[in-house]
């Protein structure tokens, strides 16, 4: 019963410690999935077809899913963001679902929720900056001058509140999963977990996911549209 | 007081217990959310996927609260600060 990040080994790089804990490793393990489904991916349609069959067909609908989600949520001109979200998207879900192999979730550690909050956090300036310029600086001093303090900390509220929410729900399922298999008898342990975890893996995970990315896109739709 | 250091760990884990009260009020307004969604959904059959997903952003801004004080509970029972701030300063 335990379910702190374990740190494998350590390596020093001119004096300064490197820890690879299980974070990392398991976050290489995920990102060589899907490198290996990207290549899989891009090998199957070298032979591209105007009217996609099998496989084809697939991956066109999930690539579509995205643009149709971007298009829906933060309109026509920010519609390139779908790609960037669909990456999102099959990380963090793979990240969360890792825990169904005996993997700890990636997103159970906070400095994986917080890096993809500070890039929606950046994402949301860049885009705010390039579509409206100056107007968006304005915002920020938007009713009066004294509202400047208040709306700096609205805004870096957003990553903070993003990262929170999945980490918390993930960390949440996993000491769940933990207590519960530390409690139950080993005859039970083989039966009843498999429903906690459909609960807790699979549709926390994966809902959890579309909310971040669904979150994102409103945000920054919201800084890039007055 | 015989033993500081268990005082200060019963305390902690009975603000734990205390923090994760703020469920209450958190499930009371995702009740809320969800009967609403539906009550317009049975209005407007038609418009029952925008309201599904609308809903659902709903449930995740609303379930934020209830994320914090689960984070303060999970802070105070194993990584509390006042422990190792009593250890260092009873060494």
């Amino acid at each position: 019963m335990d379910f702190n990040v374990k740190n494998l080994f350590v390596f020093e790089i001119g004096g300064i410690e490197v820890w690879i804990t299980q974070t990392i490793v398991n976050t290489w393990i995920i990102m060589l999935v899907l490198i290996a489904f990207a290549v899989y991916t891009r090998i199957r349609l070298r032979k591209f077809e105007e009217i996609p069959t099998g496989f084809q067909n697939v991956v066109e609908l999930g690539v579509e899913a995205f643009d149709d989600m971007a298009r829906e949520t933060a309109g026509d001109e920010l519609m390139s963001l779908g790609s960037w979200f669909f990456m999102v998207f099959l990380f963090v879900t793979l990240a969360n679902l890792s825990g169904l192999v005996g993997l700890r979730p990636p997103t159970a550690d906070f400095a994986t929720p917080l890096a993809l909050a500070l890039a929606t956090f950046f994402l949301i300036q860049i885009m705010g900056l390039k579509f409206r310029k100056g107007d968006y600086l304005r915002s920020f001093f938007e009713p009066n001058l004294i509202f400047f303090p208040l709306n700096v900390i609205g805004e870096i509220a957003r990553p903070i509140s993003l990262s929170f929410r999945l980490f918390g729900n993930i960390l949440a399922g996993l000491i769940l999963m933990t207590l519960i298999y530390a409690l139950l008898p080993t005859v039970i342990r083989l039966v009843l977990p498999a429903a906690l975890h459909a609960y807790f893996d699979l549709f926390t995970g994966v809902l959890q996911t579309y909310i971040f990315c669904v979150l994102s896109l409103t945000f920054i739709k919201g800084a890039a549209e007055p | 007081m015989q033993d500081p250091l268990a005082f200060i760990i019963a305390v902690a884990h009975i603000a734990a217990a205390i923090s994760l009260l703020n469920g209450l009020l958190t499930t009371l307004g995702q009740g809320k959310i969800v009967a609403t969604a539906i009550e317009s959904m049975a209005r407007q059959p038609e418009a029952a996927g925008s309201i599904r997903g609308t809903m659902f952003i709903g449930l995740a801004m609303g379930e934020t609260s209830g994320i914090y004080g689960l984070l303060i509970a999970i802070i105070m029972l194993f990584a509390n600060p006042l422990v190792s701030l009593y250890i260092q300063y009873a060494m």
